[in-house]
């Protein structure tokens, strides 16, 4: 599945660092805040406490899935051919590739800190934001496995089928619309 | 339990990846390529489960439920839009609610709406994971081209 170059003869590639404090992360930190403010407003000190708390059980319990999915994210356009990949869900590779990265999304089991690791590193390892988005969108709209466990078993199923019906076309053409708006934007 | 498959899951993809990695040379570079992106994951997964924790609690559950119940006609599908990105909690909460809400006296549609909405918008997957893996135009991209869709599906299925 995993089709490699002889990398053993290759020195591994170079990656160039992020900016850790950025804007979107100074907005994310305002509203955190402001939200623990508006706890402590309105629940008091110890609630918001109790809060935080909580907060930190629950990424202790995340802990090793995010260190894994950060693994994975940074390890996998190191060892992904990127011009293999480029083909298959690159800008050029047109509707088929927004097809076979939307039908990737839908079959990915795993939750949020599986898709976007790997969105980030299929990103980097060449495809291009049309087909990024198909694929972060066909695991939102039609992730098999939730529907299957979960949706069925709380929603009345023709509902279920009326919202897959309909939602089947819309990570293809989400794809094809952001590769439209980039090529307008480079043009 | 869910949580413990994902990890497991995970964790054997992480490995599987690293048993191709050649030599120490790129298993180096892969840590030091770990390191970065923890740096700049880290931080952002900490602020935004926080920052859900306090926003679930102003926010709560039953009171999402009631509203998706209480509106009905193009106000309800509206709402239902508004309310998805806003539900507080993880991934399954959000067909719970919806199959409360329609327990509830609310129009399938509404129902439809929601779901759609929480699966594309999530403000939790957005900020602990979208942003934080994708970045900030990867991210406003995928929202801008989406924000139609949920109003798309329901306007398909209240014809349908």
């Amino acid at each position: 599945m995993l089709s490699l170059r002889n990398i053993g003869a290759d020195p591994p590639p170079l990656r160039k660092p992020r900016k850790v404090v950025d804007g979107s992360f100074l907005v994310l930190l305002v509203f955190t805040l402001a939200g623990g403010v508006a706890v402590a407003w309105t629940s008091g000190l110890d609630r918001t406490g109790v809060i935080v708390a909580e907060a930190f059980r629950f990424i202790a319990v995340l802990a090793p899935k995010i260190a894994a999915g950060i693994f994975i994210a940074a390890t996998l356009p190191m060892l992904l051919p990127r011009d293999k990949v480029g083909r298959l869900i690159g800008r050029e590779s047109g509707l088929r590739g927004l097809v076979v990265a939307a039908a990737c999304g839908a079959a990915l089991p795993g939750g949020p800190m599986m898709t976007f690791p790997l969105a980030a590193g299929l990103t980097a390892a060449g495809a291009d934001l049309g087909a990024t988005i198909a694929f972060v969108s066909g695991w939102s709209l039609l992730g098999l496995n939730r529907t299957l466990i979960w949706e069925f078993s709380f929603l009345p199923s023709d509902l279920v089928w009326t919202r897959y019906m309909l939602s089947l076309p819309a990570p293809v053409l989400l794809g094809l619309a952001a590769r439209a708006v980039m090529q307008r934007r480079v043009a | 339990m869910n949580i413990l498959i994902g990890t497991v899951l995970i964790g054997g993809a992480a490995l599987w990846l690293w048993s191709y990695l050649p030599n120490s040379d790129w298993r180096r570079a892969s840590y030091e390529a770990s390191l970065d992106t923890f740096l700049f994951t880290a931080p952002r997964v900490l602020v935004a489960l926080l920052g859900a924790g306090f926003f679930a609690e102003l926010l709560p559950e039953d009171q999402v439920r009631g509203l998706l119940g209480s509106e009905a006609g193009l106000t309800a599908v509206v709402l239902a839009i508004a309310l998805g990105p806003l539900t507080p909690g993880g991934a399954f909460v959000s067909f719970a609610i919806g199959a409360a809400a329609l327990k509830a006296g609310a129009a399938p549609v509404a129902a439809i709406a929601y779901v759609t909405s929480w699966s594309l918008f999530s403000t939790t997957k957005i900020f602990a994971y979208e942003l934080s893996f994708m970045g900030r135009q990867a991210t406003l991209m995928r929202i801008l081209v989406s924000l139609p869709v949920p109003f798309a599906i329901a306007g398909l299925a209240h014809f349908l």
